[in-house]
């Protein structure tokens, strides 16, 4: 039975991670992270059935709680953010990297691959007489 | 004789030229200025009557008739200053800034002080007007308190402090005129020189102190006596204490193979050779080994070998001198040779010899100050000119100068019944004396004949010098200008009572040398020292002088060709000597140059190998921030989410995953 409630949480925990990693917009960052915490919070809860006891519904209470006055500030938060660029994408807020470290740009276009000019044929210039090899001049002494 | 009030307070012989060091240093380039030379003054003639007072007192002291001294020493000693005391028991070390007064001591203080205030009285007229007046007159009253300290000192390791600051004043004196490269390279050699057999004399102390567990001298010439008094054959360890103790005076004394930096002290001012020369530096190694005489005496090793060595360096320097051209030079070599005859005396293994060696001292100290002081006259008249073969015939420009230095060249020639006469005699009668006896009796009889091949060398090679300059046709030098006239009274006066003490103190000496050798009986060691008379030896040597005299007269008193065609005849000898056989040449190219090379790779090493690993240990961390770690600083989120991911994973593997595959 443990199991199944540990799978659930995991699936949960990791869904929420990679929504995390992947995802740009900011508010779904943070519906990610809500969701890696129930899934520990499912872990908590588990637990308790399992011991028969409280504690780990005493953390998910916490944890729900702090989440919810978390969700308050991040939400402020990512508003302030937004009235200052106008977009919720959280790539536009690179300024804490090192100041000679170039800013990344994902959604730039890959450089263009210019075609080379086209290969033409050339010719021997005209009027000027190929060398010759010894064998050549050998023979047209003898005919 | 210690509860003397003279005893109690002979700190004040050192302490008069410290203060005066002191105040001429703090005052005189602000204060004092050309009134710089006053401290000095007073310090070194105080010193001086206090030195002649201590002599008078320790002359006229009973005798202590101890069991252990055995023929009834005089001497007292003053604690001034518990310096070192360390541990406690038999391993207790102590070291304490005392001064002990005995005939010796009391001796070679009189000399020292007496004559250093006439070289500085002179002096005040020599250095008139030079820009460092106050500095000179500074580091000779600093010259003056090593000197007396060392003299006075009472234990191996003050005598060893004092030793190494005579040291740096030669160097800071010889070096007095540092802009001129030369001297500049001078007082470096000889402070380096100095420093090699200073290495030798500090190894010879901390044997001292591993063999007998004391440096006080008493203590230790006790103990010496007690262990190994009564030996046939000298203990390997008290010659080998003797011979390291000797390097020191190899060095401080200028003997061969320390010799070379001697004649070229002769950068600094004429007054600091006089000092050096005559009163102070060169005869801290004959003090010394005078001081360590029980010690010597138990080695018969060990004398030997400070008498051949001594033997050998006077016969060298004889010859050198017998070609220079430079006044100063002649008489540099003139000083290393007449080095050479004190340690042959201090080494003919007999109490009485040694008294004759310190009696050389005595009377060379005066006669060496008058020759230097003389030449320091002809150089200040000439110009700086000192070039024998340029200056001539001056007995007429400069008579006062010319008869004390006659004077001064007699006593130094050995000529009949001047002081150094007296005090050579009494060293070659040492040296007759020791052919008879002793393990090494051979030894001694080469060396007695070398001394007197040398003594008529030395009568030689003075006179040639006083020849040159004093006789003959008159040249003088362009660059004497007006200047070619008698020197002040300030600078003829000490040479006046110079010529005086060294016509009269030897003969005065001599006639009471029992008396001498019985008063410095008194000294630890020299108890039960007997004179040593040898009529043939003063009547061969009173020959040898004359003879030497007169082949100089004929040679250069009187127009000749005789020293041309004998320089063109023994060309390559001449050379020989006038490149002064060629040491400098010889160390420069088997020692100097090798150390150079070995510097030169030392601080290749130190600049690539070692300055390299301390500069790729710092670049290191810089590296790696640059290529490993600023990148990953890129502001992005999620980037340190996934860096966060990704340490995650590693954990639980290492937690989790290697104990669950059984690693």
């Amino acid at each position: 039975m443990l199991a199944n409630y540990l799978i659930v949480g995991a699936i949960l925990f990791v869904l929420g991670a990679v929504g995390f990693l992947t995802r740009r917009n900011m508010i779904v960052m943070f519906l990610s992270a809500e969701m890696m915490l129930q899934g520990v919070s499912l872990n908590l809860v588990a637990f308790s059935n399992v011991w028969s006891n409280w504690h780990g519904q005493i953390f998910t209470i916490y944890i729900l709680t702090i989440a919810a006055a978390e969700a308050a500030i991040a939400l402020a938060l990512v508003v302030k953010l937004y009235h200052r660029r106008g977009s919720l994408d959280v790539s536009l807020w690179q300024d804490l990297r090192e100041p000679d470290q170039p800013a990344i740009d994902d959604d730039a276009e890959p450089a263009a691959s210019v075609p080379a000019p086209p290969a033409w044929p050339t010719l021997t210039p005209a009027g000027v007489e190929p060398r010759h090899t010894d064998e050549e001049i050998e023979e047209a002494t003898h005919v | 004789m210690s509860d003397s009030m003279l005893v109690q307070n002979v700190w004040l012989i050192p302490a008069l030229p410290l203060a005066a060091a002191a105040i001429t240093a703090a005052l005189g380039p602000k204060v004092l200025r050309e009134r710089s030379h006053w401290p000095c003054v007073i310090a070194a003639v105080g010193a001086a009557l206090f030195s002649i007072l201590l002599l008078a007192v320790v002359a006229t002291a009973e005798p202590v008739a101890d069991a252990k001294s055995a023929g009834g020493e005089v001497s007292g000693t003053k604690v001034v200053y518990d310096w070192i005391s360390v541990g406690a028991g038999a391993g207790k070390f102590t070291a304490p800034i005392e001064f002990r007064v005995d005939p010796l001591t009391s001796l070679m203080l009189v000399m020292v002080t007496f004559v250093g205030s006439l070289i500085v009285v002179y002096s005040t007229g020599y250095m008139h007007g030079d820009r460092g007046y106050w500095r000179f007159f500074a580091a000779v009253s600093l010259f003056l308190f090593s000197m007396t300290g060392l003299v006075l000192a009472s234990n191996f390791l003050l005598i060893y402090v004092f030793w190494e600051l005579v040291g740096l004043c030669s160097y800071l004196l010889i070096g007095f005129w540092y802009e001129r490269p030369s001297a500049a390279a001078a007082s470096k050699k000889a402070f380096l020189v100095n420093r090699i057999g200073d290495f030798g004399f500090a190894l010879g102390v901390f044997m001292v102190w591993v063999v007998f567990g004391t440096l006080d001298f008493d203590a230790v010439f006790d103990k010496a006596t007690v262990r190994f008094g009564g030996m046939s054959v000298a203990a390997p360890e008290i010659t080998l204490i003797c011979l390291l103790l000797f390097c020191g005076a190899i060095g401080k004394s200028a003997q061969f193979p320390l010799h070379v930096w001697l004649p070229d002290a002769m950068e600094g001012p004429t007054p600091v050779s006089a000092l050096i020369h005559a009163a102070t530096m060169v005869t801290a190694g004959v003090y010394m080994v005078a001081r360590f005489t029980p010690l010597f005496l138990l080695s018969p090793l060990a004398t030997m070998t400070v008498s051949t060595i001594g033997c050998f360096t006077a016969l060298l320097a004889a010859l050198i001198a017998l070609t220079q051209t430079d006044l100063k030079r002649i008489l540099a070599y003139s000083t290393v040779s007449q080095l050479g005859f004190m340690f042959m005396g201090l080494g003919c293994g007999a109490r009485g010899a040694v008294v004759a060696g310190i009696f050389h001292v005595f009377t060379h100290a005066f006669f060496k100050a008058l020759l230097f002081l003389g030449a320091g006259s002809v150089m200040h008249a000439m110009g700086g000119v000192i070039d024998v073969r340029r200056i001539g015939g001056l007995r007429r420009r400069m008579p006062i100068t010319c008869w004390t230095f006659a004077c001064g060249a007699a006593a130094l020639a050995g000529f009949p019944f001047l002081s150094g006469f007296w005090s050579k005699d009494a060293i070659l009668a040492s040296l007759a004396h020791a052919t008879h006896e002793g393990t090494y009796a051979v030894v001694y009889r080469a060396i007695l004949s070398l001394a007197m091949l040398t003594a008529g060398l030395t009568a030689f090679y003075t006179f040639r010098a006083f020849f040159k300059v004093f006789w003959g046709e008159e040249r003088i030098p362009d660059e004497a200008g007006h200047h070619a006239h008698e020197s002040p009274a300030t600078m003829t006066y000490p040479l006046i009572v110079l010529a005086i003490f060294s016509l009269g103190i030897g003969a005065i000496l001599a006639l009471g040398f029992d008396g001498l050798t019985e008063f410095l009986g008194g000294a630890p060691g020299l108890a039960g020292a007997h004179e040593v008379h040898s009529v043939p030896v003063m009547i061969t040597s009173g020959a040898v002088a004359i003879v030497g005299i007169a082949v100089a007269w004929l040679m250069y008193g009187q127009p000749s060709t005789l020293p041309e065609s004998l320089a063109q005849k023994f060309r390559s000898a001449y050379e020989l000597s006038f490149d002064k056989f060629r040491f400098d040449e010889i160390y420069s190219r088997f020692i100097v140059k090798p150390l150079l090379a070995v510097a030169e790779a030392s601080r290749l090493a130190d600049i690539w190998i070692v300055d390299g690993l301390v500069r790729l240990v710092s670049a290191l961390p810089a590296f790696i921030g640059r290529i490993a770690l600023r990148p990953i600083q890129n502001g992005l989120v999620q980037f340190y989410a996934l860096t966060m991911v990704c340490c995650l994973v590693v954990l639980l593997v290492l937690l989790i995953g290697l104990p669950w595959l059984g690693m």
